[in-house]
């Protein structure tokens, strides 16, 4: 509680950092902050071509909103998830970038990783409010759903901000890791149901039913990746407009609040001899 | 104990020296064993008082462990014995301009470099002019830091840091920067600190600072504490030992 207080009275520290990243960004170039929206876009275009177009990876269309556009369906889940990758790839380099601060100057160190997750979260809101416009105009009717969808930027945030801190630290101690997390992070997407339909993993489980003659199956192990839960939240609002199911809210909010509480802990274990790790 | 500013206890801080460290995955996997270290002592069995409203030199020749009992005090190392206790709110300047960016202007630099050293939006507010006018870059305080002369750049992070009027200020060489106008300038307002009853520790290796500036000293060797008192006979038997070890 205590220290939860303590990163509480750096919020204004918190805030100026983040607006030093989102200031400092995309200073001197042209298009400023368009060129946020050019990495989600390029990834669309690679993606539609390549699973839309050549492997046809049919997703069912949206359900109530009867959108049937692979573009759109795909940046549902590709958005989210591009927020979380680069939040969590660059709060893992935060504490080793800003080593000469943290050597010199007494401060909340836990400022340094969660300010990457404010200008993350900056760059992904304009992202997203960019798509809710597509999906308008292509006719689905995401207006009433975007309070909720406020609360599930909210618990991936969080989500991410977590696994971030557990990565700034680790890659303190082993620099490698930075790496790793690279390789990392393209599993993970691979195994998240971002350009492909879920029901192809579920049909699959399906053929299979347990796995080895236990009653753990293909989809079971697949669940267990928190992200699945994450995109499924998001299609659900975004792309179908209705409400996601409770239990996706459940999950999420569980896995939000452990990598939370995971993440706090361990970086306070360590922030105290990050001067000297460094 | 009003009239202590900063009580160091017993501090003993050591180091570890690796010989062979783990610290990429592989070696960590391979090896299978810890690291193998041993422990290097830069500050032993630490103790001195800091009267308050004093300014105290910090002395000694390198790697005597002073900078490493600026950062403690600084709260950036933290001792494995003995404790710190300071009265009052503490401010470190170590370096200054840390944490500027340099494609931010001087006056966005002033706001995120004085929140890094823990002031609000409002008190910054409200020193902006004396800061800005104390680091005589005026002219400049639109344009980014990048285009800053060093000195100019400097003295910009000089004026926040010494505007967060904390109650205890830890000050490392960093004075040795600017020309001589500002030089003095900063000298003027470490006494007005002084007059203002606040405590300034300072670290030296120029005798001449040191007995111009402090009233009370202490000389690190090798980490330990040789002498400590006030200013002038301490720096005498510093520079004594200077002598007797050349002879």
């Amino acid at each position: 509680m205590k220290y939860l207080n303590e990163v509480w009275s750096s919020r204004e520290l918190l805030f100026n950092l983040v607006s030093r990243e989102v200031r400092g960004k995309y200073k001197r170039t042209i298009f400023g902050q368009l060129w946020s929206l050019v990495n989600p876009l390029a990834l669309m275009l690679i993606y539609t071509f390549v699973f839309g177009l050549i492997f046809r990876s049919n997703p069912p269309p949206g359900n109530p909103s009867g959108l049937d556009v692979f573009p759109l369906w795909l940046l549902c889940g590709l958005l989210p998830w591009t927020f979380f990758s680069a939040v969590v790839s660059t709060s893992a380099g935060s504490l080793i970038a800003n080593a000469g601060l943290i050597q010199k100057v007494s401060f909340s160190r836990i400022v340094l990783p969660l300010s990457t997750v404010g200008s993350s979260a900056y760059n992904w809101a304009f992202e997203m409010a960019v798509l809710l416009i597509a999906i308008s105009i292509a006719g689905g009717f995401v207006l009433p759903w975007i309070p909720l969808l406020i609360v599930a930027m909210v618990l991936l945030a969080v989500f991410a901000a977590g696994i971030g801190l557990l990565f700034s630290i680790f890659t303190v101690y082993f620099r490698d890791t930075q790496y790793l997390l690279g390789i990392l992070l393209q599993f993970w997407i691979y195994l998240t149901p971002i350009i492909y339909p879920i029901s192809l993993v579920s049909n699959e489980s399906a053929k299979h039913g347990g796995l080895l003659g236990t009653p753990v199956t293909l989809l079971g192990i697949y669940d267990l990746n928190p992200m699945v839960h994450f995109v499924d939240i998001f299609r659900a609002l975004v792309y179908d407009n209705r409400w996601p199911d409770p239990v996706e809210w459940l999950i999420c909010l569980i896995w939000a609040l452990a990598a939370l509480g995971l993440g706090m802990l361990v970086f306070r274990k360590n922030e105290r001899n990050l001067a000297e790790a460094l | 104990m009003s009239d202590i500013a900063v009580s160091v206890d017993h501090v003993t801080k050591s180091f570890r020296m690796y010989h062979e460290r783990n610290q990429s995955l592989k070696s960590a996997i391979m090896r299978r064993r810890r690291a193998v270290y041993e422990d290097f002592l830069a500050l032993k069995d630490v103790s001195f008082d800091v009267p308050a409203g004093s300014t105290f030199g910090l002395i000694g020749s390198n790697g005597s462990g002073k900078s490493t009992l600026l950062k403690c005090l600084a709260n950036i190392y933290h001792p494995n014995q003995g404790s710190i206790t300071h009265f009052g709110k503490i401010a470190a300047m170590l370096e200054v301009g840390s944490g500027f960016h340099h494609e931010l202007s001087g006056r966005e630099n002033i706001f995120l470099n004085g929140s890094i050293l823990g002031m609000s939006r409002k008190e910054v507010t409200r020193k902006f002019d004396e800061i800005v006018s104390f680091s005589g870059v005026e002219q400049f305080i639109d344009q980014p830091v990048k285009n800053y002369s060093s000195g100019m750049y400097v003295r910009l992070g000089f004026a926040v840091a010494i505007n967060v009027e904390p109650d205890i200020l830890v000050v490392d060489e960093v004075l040795a920067v600017g020309d001589q106008e500002f030089q003095d300038k900063c000298y003027q307002k470490f006494r007005d600190f002084k007059a203002a009853g606040r405590t300034v520790i300072l670290v030296s290796h120029s005798m001449e600072t040191v007995q111009s500036m402090c009233d009370h000293a202490a000389w690190l060797s090798h980490g330990e504490v040789k002498a400590v008192g006030t200013a002038e006979p301490t720096i005498k038997s510093y520079i004594d030992s200077l002598h007797h070890d050349a002879d």
